[in-house]
């Protein structure tokens, strides 16, 4: 088992399968293949958290591969690797990624035309959302979220709402402003920096068959900074690891810290930290960033918002502690209390903006936007409790807001209509759906023994304590507890509670069928298991935090 | 070992007992596995030693290992006995109370799951687990309060309860946590020195909302909307009194300051409870503000024994009430004092009852509520604040007033209304709680008590005696000539305040609608349209001028130069002659004239 390529598996299953299903042959099966495929997927996934050793901080079951070398004549050569690792950061987010894939497959039989190209984009959508997370190389990451684009655009594009084609076009315009923006720095970096390994590879100042170790880096690293070795015999790549090291890059280049280079005040590593944190923001989203969110879950078919909320919010948050912190440590640090600022900014707007919604699923969006804000005020705090706090509120929103959106969904696939005035006293009707909704309500309120809990408790805990950080970030922040308790409870008072009261006498609202209470208790059971015992996922980022934080 | 493995029962039990009734929705069950905890708790009281420490690993996180750990002290102890005594005695009156409701099921569920929370709330050592039960306790007291989910005002008040008390919860999280890192470490009990005035009252501040203080009460009387026994069960003994175990727990690490600021509070909320509690109509909501008024005066106890003392009678007693409310609103079908009267002969344990647990309400000698009562004053006394007990004295006149007129309204004078049933099963539980009440529990003398080693007993001088026997004999005559005439509403402290707060927040929501929608979107659509308009500029210029003229034009002119050009290589003799020539010629002129 261990043999074979698991993390290319990861990703090469559901393209496999996204392939087979466009070539349009399989109408029939899709729904089934997709499912089978996705199952697979969970199997390895399984496999590799019980697999996974969490005690050691580097990355496991690595994969590498020689991608692509061009010679840049007297600037050196160019490497790209196809390297896939997974580390304490990514482990939890590729098992959500599966798991909300999964869900998000079974979850959608109201899709009812061109099947095959749905499953087959959905499958797309999951092969580079693995990708983005299991990648090591920053060129190939930027090839995978680029790619996401593409699934998200046509499944919000075709199967949405009324209003897709403004939905759709304006998450693909959004998000591609942000990879513009992490493009830029891409390049900048990748001509700035020298792959240490490579460099002493082609130099010969190691043999292959020698490991690379502490000492050869230092060497390496002091000619470059001495300009000792000709600029033509450089080797620049994208390897993440090599990027994170400010030692690599070369000294006449402005990214070099030493360099005096400015431009409207800022120098050109405080330009590449903001451009990549803005690129990252767009997709978490941070507010004022985050209008394609509200349009793009409205017009969303359910599975699609679920897997939107579920997994590729946190896209923003992994590029934030994989790239933009670790590549521009110290700019992170002085930046600490805007970033703190703008976390707390966005829970309190985001959480206002949602008491303000009568549609059911933008108030949902609005409480994603608020319940992201903790994960970047958790970031900022600097601290090992608040990036754990923020990497578990991560997961913890993914599963909650997934189950949000399912219960949005249950409603609107049986009446069509979306909008909280429409319906009151529900509880008689649908009773299970009732007690569900509840536990969801109370999770996403933050109530202990929720997952919801620990991930803002400790956000919040870790942005009071931060000594980067005024501690009235973290109160401003705890407000949105308040406003969310608000509109989470006036929701379920006005939906569920009371007298019974349907705007259309028609409708007919039967309970849960067998799979909605599945998928939906599912959730909620991991929710609460992850609440209830939170080192499940601590142990797993340990490591992680600790060693980035030295 | 073994009586490590007791406690886990007794903090495990109330959950795996919720899970039980959630799959077997029986009464009986409910109450045996009630009778069950009720039992295991109060003899794990007495067998544990006064300072019980028990720790589990939980969790890492950052290199720290976080426990939950526990630590069952005697305050501890004692407000468990308290739980677990009054749980069962609810339990019990409930099956009968509710006996008709077909969702009884649900509200055992409810019942064990706020028992639980509170049973951890009591039991933690743990900052975090302590927040975590806190809150939980809080959810419980929403669900028992809308627990009649049709009934608007129901779901209402205990989203108001929430919601203020959530306030609260902000509040104490951080007091917590500057509470954990001023001594560095999560366990209350390894916490030694005074902590900062602040953070002793940004924790005061959560215990203001969840015992319903001065100016957080408003959200207590709405909550009788709940079923009656819940509210003995919450509202009476336990959840309002997790305010005043957060003021125990935190008494020794906290300043004077912090203690003065409690004290005041608590002289505000004694006073104006005792006053609101005089004009209300509804039979519950007076008890809800004496509820108010008595935790009022706990806290002018200031978390010291004496407070913890009276938290314990008050318990009972006020328990005790509200099943005894509840025994009448049974009898009457009624919450209105206006429908009642004369119901000493319709509900003789009833009335009995109130007797009993209103003499203790006023600390009448022989029961519980004298001792700790004289207690919180011997306090005051020792500590020399004056002023407070003057405040006490004042309060003393009120509560007897204000007690002793519901029960002339309610059992004396001619009968109204009412259907007299025997029913065994909702007395059964309020003599349980009669007997506990009585003062023989404490001391056989009926003045003097002495302390515990578990219970530090306040003395003070005799004269205090004389002044007591004045409040009881001022207060109940005043109200014996008064009932009739006082105007009774349900008279709220700025009823509309939070309504309109939340309203307001609703209203200022739309704002933050707006701004999105006018101008962030508006910003970014901009934008898009700007570049389209660009777009369509470019494409203009593009075809107009691009290809029009530039393009274009250099096409045409090409075109027509090529034309005159092509003129001349038209491959005509003659035509090669006539350039050569005139070429020829041109050269001429230029050597002739010009050089």
């Amino acid at each position: 088992m261990t043999n074979l390529p698991l993390l290319s598996l990861l990703i090469g299953l559901p393209l496999l399968g996204a392939f087979v299903l466009g070539m349009g042959q399989l109408k029939e099966q899709a729904r089934t293949l997709a499912i089978g495929l996705s199952t697979l997927q969970l199997g390895i996934l399984g496999y590799l958290f019980t697999a996974f050793d969490k005690s050691s901080g580097i990355f496991q079951f690595n994969e590498s591969h020689n991608w692509f070398s061009i010679s840049l004549g007297s600037m050196g050569s160019f490497m790209s690797k196809y390297t896939l690792g997974v580390d304490g950061l990514s482990i939890s987010l590729i098992l959500l990624t599966g798991l909300i894939t999964w869900v998000a497959l079974w979850n959608s039989t109201e899709i009812k035309e061109k099947l095959g190209a749905y499953y087959a984009l959905v499958l797309l959508l999951n092969a580079s959302l693995m990708g983005c997370f299991l990648v090591k190389d920053l060129f190939l990451f930027y090839v995978f979220f680029e790619f996401m684009l593409l699934p998200m655009y046509f499944l919000i594009g075709i199967w949405g709402g009324p209003r897709r084609n403004y939905a759709s076009l304006k998450f693909f315009i959004y998000t591609l402003v942000g990879s513009l923006f992490i493009l830029i720095v891409m390049l900048g970096m990748g001509l700035a920096y020298v792959d240490p390994y490579e460099t002493a590879l082609l130099n010969g100042l190691i043999r292959p068959e020698q490991g690379f170790n502490m000492d050869a880096l230092k060497a390496v690293q002091l000619m470059i900074q001495s300009q000792e070795l000709a600029t033509s015999s450089l080797v620049h790549s994208f390897d993440m690891q090599a990027l994170m090291d400010y030692n690599n890059c070369q000294i006449t280049s402005i990214l070099h810290p030493s360099s005096g280079w400015l431009l409207g005040g800022l120098s050109a590593r405080e330009w590449g930290f903001w451009l990549l944190f803005i690129g990252f923001a767009i997709k978490l989203p941070m507010v004022p960033l985050h209008t394609w969110l509200p349009d793009a879950h409205v017009e969303a078919p359910t599975p699609i918002s679920v897997l939107l909320a579920g997994v590729l919010l946190k896209i923003g948050a992994y590029g934030w502690l994989r790239i933009t912190i670790p590549f521009f440590l110290p700019e992170a640090l002085t930046a600490a209390p805007i970033l703190a600022g703008l976390g707390a900014l966005s829970i309190i707007y985001g959480a206002y903006n949602a008491l303000a919604m009568r549609d059911l699923k933008k108030l949902v969006a609005y409480s994603s936007v608020s319940h992201m804000g903790f994960v970047l005020l958790g970031i900022a705090a600097f601290t090992a409790e608040g990036w754990q706090g923020a990497i578990f509120q991560t997961i913890s929103h993914g599963i909650l807001s997934a189950l949000l959106f399912l219960l949005v969904g249950v409603l609107y696939s049986r009446t069509g209509d979306r909008e909280i005035d429409s319906y009151s006293g529900i509880v008689t009707l649908m009773p299970r759906f009732t007690v569900i909704s509840g536990i969801a309500i109370f999770a996403s309120l933050g109530l202990p023994g929720f997952s919801g809990f620990i991930g803002e408790f400790f956000s919040l805990m870790g942005a009071f304590t931060s000594p980067f950080l005024h501690p009235g970030f973290a109160i401003i922040g705890a407000l949105g507890l308040l406003l969310g308790a608000g509109y989470l409870l006036w929701t379920f008072q006005k939906i569920y509670l009371g007298k019974l009261y349907l705007k259309n006498t028609d409708w007919s609202l039967p309970d849960l069928n067998k799979l909605e209470m599945i998928s939906l208790f599912g959730l909620g059971i991991i929710s609460i298991l992850l609440g209830i015992y939170p080192g499940l996922l601590f142990e797993l980022s340990e490591k992680f935090v600790t060693t980035l934080l030295k | 070992m073994g009586l490590n493995l007791l406690f886990l029962g007794v903090l495990l039990l109330p959950w795996a007992s919720a899970l039980l009734v959630a799959i077997f929705p029986k009464p009986i069950l409910s109450i045996s596995l009630s009778a069950l905890f009720s039992l295991s708790a109060i003899y794990f009281c007495a067998q544990a030693s006064v300072d019980f420490k028990i720790a589990y690993t939980w969790f890492q996180l950052g290199g720290q290992e976080i426990n939950a750990s526990f630590w069952a002290n005697t305050s501890a102890q004692l407000v468990l006995g308290l739980v677990a005594f009054v749980s069962f005695c609810v339990q019990l009156f409930s099956k009968s109370y509710l006996a008709k409701d077909p969702s009884i099921g649900r509200y055992y569920l409810y019942l064990h799951l706020f028992v639980g929370a509170m049973t951890l709330l009591v039991l933690t050592d743990s900052i975090l687990l302590f927040y975590g039960a806190w809150e939980l306790v809080g959810a419980g007291s929403y669900l028992l309060i809308s627990f009649w989910h049709e009934k608007p005002q129901g779901t209402q008040a205990a989203k108001k309860a929430f919601l203020i008390n959530r306030f609260g919860d902000i509040a104490l999280l951080f007091g917590l946590i500057g509470l954990g890192l001023h001594f560095n470490t999560w366990q209350f009990s390894a916490m030694h020195g005074i902590a900062p005035t602040l953070i002793g009252i940004a924790i005061i501040t959560g215990g203001i909302a969840k015992s319903a203080q001065f100016p957080l009460m408003s959200w207590l009387p709405d909550a009788m909307e709940g079923p009656t026994p819940a509210s003995a069960l919450i509202h009476a003994a336990t959840m309002v009194a997790a305010g005043v175990f957060v003021g125990v727990r935190v008494f020794d690490i906290t300043s004077p300051e912090t203690h003065l600021f409690m004290g005041i509070i608590g002289a505000i909320s004694f006073l104006s409870g005792a006053i609101f509690a005089i004009f209300q109509n509804d039979i519950k909501k007076t008890l809800a503000y004496s509820t108010i008024s008595q935790l009022g005066l706990m806290w002018m106890g200031m978390g010291s024994d004496a407070s913890l003392f009276h938290l314990l009678t008050h318990g009972i007693f006020k328990a005790g009430l509200f099943l005894a409310a509840g025994a009448v609103i049974h009898t009457v079908h009624s919450q209105s004092l206006n429908d009642m009267g004369g119901l000493r002969k319709k509900a003789p344990v009833a009335a009995f009852a109130y007797l009993i647990f209103g003499a203790g309400l006023m600390g009448l000698p022989l029961t519980g509520g004298f001792y700790s009562k004289e207690s919180i004053a011997g306090y005051l006394y020792s500590t020399e604040q004056f002023e407070l007990l003057g405040v006490l004295g004042v309060g003393m006149v009120l509560t007897s007033f204000y007690i002793s007129r519901q029960f002339y309204l309610i059992f004396m004078g001619p009968v109204k209304e009412g259907s007299s049933e025997k029913n065994t099963a909702l007395n059964l539980p309020i003599r349980l709680l009669i007997i506990a009440s009585l003062s023989i529990w404490f001391s056989l003398h009926p003045f003097e008590m002495r302390s515990y080693a578990f219970l530090t007993i306040y003395h003070i001088p005799t004269f205090w005696l004389y002044i007591t026997a004045g409040t009881w004999i001022s207060g109940i005559t005043a109200a014996y000539f008064t009932r009739n005439w006082i105007p009774s509403g349900n008279y709220q402290f700025l009823p509309r305040f939070w309504p309109s707060l939340f309203n307001l927040i609703r209203w200022k929501s739309r704002s933050a609608l707006v701004f999105e929608t006018q101008f962030i979107d508006r910003f970014v659509n901009g934008i898009a349209g700007l570049q389209v308009i660009i777009a369509h500029l470019l494409a203009w210029v593009d075809r107009h001028l691009v290809d029009g003229i530039l393009v274009g034009g250099s096409a045409s002119l090409s075109a027509g130069t090529g034309k005159l050009l092509s003129r001349w290589q038209s491959a005509k003799v003659q035509n090669y002659w006539t350039m050569i020539i005139v070429t020829f010629a041109l050269f001429l002129l230029y050597a002739l004239f010009i050089k």
